[in-house]
């Protein structure tokens, strides 16, 4: 019982945070917000049994992104948007979000609501712990992480190289 | 009463939708990142749910979850930087009044 209180918790933060982030005027709130939805996917995570992936998010997302868009508003002080938000504007965002999530629950429903698989999975086993993934990541998805980091790199040169200054002749 | 796997569904499809409405109400370009974080977030949460319902080797969905975030990080450092690059050069981040690309 405690357990589904603690779940419909974090699935209002995660709810309520994505709520706030796409309509608060104040890009920050609107980051604030994003930060908060983001702690509830992670403790959604928590609740599906996988913690290492839980302190990740919370390490890389609230901790670096979150903070990294912080930074970015403050450098282009543009923290109050003056939008004017039309109605044609509105129904242009609206309804392909709401014609897309129409869609997608009548297929969950017809998929998974009634004669879906239920059972979950123990958690228990040594197939969710740490040594596991680190295990998978050195030998079976090798080539996926070595391309990651590759990526990783790429991406830190190409952000110094674009957003510098460049000097005056 | 136990919790079924179309609760996980339902609810990433419902952060996902906010996504995409965030993304196409928005002019800041750093609320349409946010609305493409929630998307991502999403994806991963499916994963999960999925991982932990179906799927009979636990492992691979985490660590396509841990590929997701490495992905957006390094997204997002691309995409701030070239918000930096494109107020410096135009004074706005607006991206309705962004109809050039023409540096400088």
């Amino acid at each position: 019982m405690e357990s589904m209180v603690s779940l419909g918790i974090i699935a209002v933060m995660a709810i309520g945070g994505a709520l706030i982030s796409v309509s608060n005027k104040n890009i920050l709130h609107a980051i604030f917000g994003l930060g908060l939805s983001l702690v509830g996917i992670a403790g959604l995570f928590l609740y599906l049994g996988s913690p290492f992936v839980a302190v990740m998010e919370i390490l890389i997302y609230v901790g670096g992104i979150t903070i990294t868009m912080i930074f970015a508003v403050m450098l282009t002080s543009m923290t109050l948007s003056r939008e004017k938000r039309s109605i044609s504007r509105w129904l242009f965002a609206a309804v392909p979000a709401l014609i897309f999530f129409a869609v997608m629950a009548y297929f969950i429903y017809g998929q998974f609501g009634v004669a879906g698989s239920n059972e979950v999975i123990p958690v228990s086993t040594s197939a969710w712990s740490i040594e596991r993934i680190g295990e998978l990541l050195l030998t079976r998805f090798n080539l996926v992480f070595e391309t990651l980091s590759v990526v990783l790199l790429l991406a830190i040169v190409g952000a110094i190289v674009i957003a510098r200054k460049e000097r005056q002749q | 009463m136990s919790i079924h796997l179309h609760f996980f569904l339902l609810l990433s499809l419902l952060i996902f939708t906010i996504g995409i409405y965030g993304v196409l109400i928005r002019r800041n370009l750093i609320g349409i990142l946010i609305g493409v974080e929630l998307m991502l977030n999403a994806a991963s949460l499916n994963f999960l749910a999925f991982n932990r319902y179906v799927v009979t080797d636990p492992a691979v969905g985490q660590i396509i979850v841990l590929f997701i975030i490495g992905l957006a990080a390094a997204e997002a450092a691309i995409l701030l930087s070239i918000i930096l690059r494109v107020y410096r050069s135009h004074r706005n981040i607006d991206a309705d009044s962004l109809t050039e690309m023409r540096g400088r």
